[in-house]
């Protein structure tokens, strides 16, 4: 193997505490080493070097979502970024676009999160009459299962909703992540809302007719979720929707 | 950059659904591919001078309906209809799409960070969509009055309104910005909903297509002006010997 490289991490410091502060790129310098990742190499910096770096982890195995920052110019996993993909042996980081700013590349997509989930309600509404945590659910068809699951893979991580320039643009736009996990509970025939209660919810210009399909959510998402697909279909089954009301 | 990369302040539980939304996002899709697949057929219409002063002249005759007239020649005045039409059509289009503009400041800036930050070659493409139908706004129009306060067609006709008239000047701005939107636009639009899934082999096709229809349209754009830096004023329309 050649000798390893030097990398050099240009990185986004600010933070909004700090009275006086002012935004600015940081270089630093670090000997790479055998699979090593945009996370590792940023805890190494933060032991070794700076120990005033802001940034979030907590699974290291991309389950979490919580790593999630522009590398490079593509919004993606720190944790799941290797350094060795890179042919330039200069890498830049910067915080998800779109989040309050923690500091440096911390942002608080937590918060946004929780703010989409109360707003759109996405949590299972069953049927008013199976109130009795007693009765045994109902066995779920093994492909509807697999349906759901597909969409549950979401960690949260904000890249869908950063790399959307439709998001930015309107504040109030509930971006893929929202439109994804109303899908989720559109597929799920335990949940007994109707396609005109979604309706209500994403029919509108800051949900699913919002949305000008510019793709950002599809081709970054660490995940691979089909958001175009699923937002299609949304797209159809809303107008579809409003046809048949 | 912002360094508040602002989250959306509580966001507004009121979300109600809006038919309006949906009527339009419909009505700009339908109205889009209408002018999209206008505007094939448009510039190959157009581009028949390219097999001589005689096909294109067949072609505007079959279509001012030649067969129906005394005189063989059709009537000018189906160009106008079509032209009253496309400009009601153009109309609709611009009117619910301009709901997506980044209208305030705010909105720009955020776009522009946003895309300074991430590289995403579709939001790219997308972004030259917004600016040329920023620029179809006013251009389009134009090329349709001209077409309903005059509307003769035909090879030294055309000729004539393409050089002596000066037309080329906006022809040359109108023809890149119109391929280049609308090709995108239908790319766009076919995925948006759901109708084709294959999204790499559908961009290559638009990206051909906008080259294909670039090359046509100029060279249509070049025979036109041979054909009238030949004629001398007042030019007598052409009529096949
Ligand atoms: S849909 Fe994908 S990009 Fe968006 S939050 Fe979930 S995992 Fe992240
Ligand atoms: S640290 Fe959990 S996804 Fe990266």
């Amino acid at each position: 193997m050649s000798a390893a490289r030097t990398l050099t991490f240009s990185i986004f410091r600010y933070d909004p505490q700090t009275p006086g502060d002012k935004p600015k790129m940081v270089s630093y310098q670090l000997d790479e080493t055998p699979g090593m990742t945009v996370f590792i190499a940023l805890n190494r910096l933060r032991e070794e070097q700076d120990s005033s770096l802001q940034f979030d982890f907590v699974c290291r195995a991309g389950i979490c979502g919580s790593c999630a920052m522009v590398i490079n110019g593509l919004p993606t996993l720190a944790c799941r970024t290797l350094t060795s993909k890179f042919e330039h042996t200069t890498i830049t980081l910067m915080p998800l676009p779109g989040f309050e700013l923690i500091g440096d590349l911390s942002v608080n997509t937590g918060k946004f999160m929780r703010e989409i989930a109360e707003r759109l309600k996405l949590w299972l509404h069953p049927s008013s009459d199976d109130k009795d945590i007693h009765i045994l659910e109902e066995p779920m068809a093994p492909e509807e299962a697999a349906r759901l699951y597909e969409l549950e893979r979401c960690v949260e991580c904000g890249v869908c909703v950063s790399a959307c320039a439709t998001k930015q643009m309107r504040e109030t736009f509930v971006g893929a992540v929202g439109l994804m996990k109303i899908a989720r509970f559109e597929f799920d025939c335990r949940d007994n809302r109707s396609a005109d209660d979604f309706y209500h919810v994403i029919g509108n210009q800051d949900g699913v007719f919002g949305c000008m399909t510019l793709l950002g959510c599809q081709d970054n998402c660490p995940k691979d979720l089909p958001h175009m697909q699923q937002i299609a279909y949304l797209r159809r089954k809303m107008t579809h929707a409003l046809a048949i009301s | 950059m912002t360094i508040n990369t602002f989250v959306p302040n509580p966001i507004s539980p009121r979300v109600l659904g809006h038919r309006r939304s949906a009527i339009a996002d419909q009505l700009q899709s339908a109205t889009g591919i209408m002018l999209g697949c206008f505007l094939l057929v448009h510039l190959h219409f157009e581009s028949s001078i390219l097999l001589g002063k005689d096909a294109f002249y067949h072609v505007v005759q079959f279509l001012e309906g030649g067969m129906f007239s005394a005189t063989g020649h059709g009537y000018p005045w189906t160009s106008q209809i079509i032209s009253l039409i496309m400009l009601v059509v153009v109309m609709v289009h611009a009117g619910t799409a301009l709901r997506r503009f980044p209208i305030q400041l705010g909105q720009w800036r955020a776009l522009r960070n946003q895309q300074q930050i991430i590289k995403h070659s579709d939001s790219r493409l997308w972004f030259w969509q917004l600016i040329t139908g920023f620029g179809l706004f006013f251009l389009a129009p134009v090329h349709l009055y001209d077409m309903l306060t005059d509307p003769s067609i035909g090879p030294n006709l055309s000729a004539e309104r393409v050089y002596h008239g000066g037309l080329w000047i906006l022809y040359i701005v109108l023809l890149p910005m119109v391929v280049i939107h609308a090709m995108l636009g239908l790319y766009r639009v076919l995925l948006k909903w759901g109708w084709i899934n294959q999204r790499t082999l559908l961009r290559k096709l638009t990206m051909i297509a906008i080259v294909y229809l670039l090359m046509l349209g100029l060279a249509s754009l070049a025979a036109y002006l041979s054909i009238g830096a030949e004629l001398s004023l007042p030019v007598t329309p052409y009529t096949p010997s």
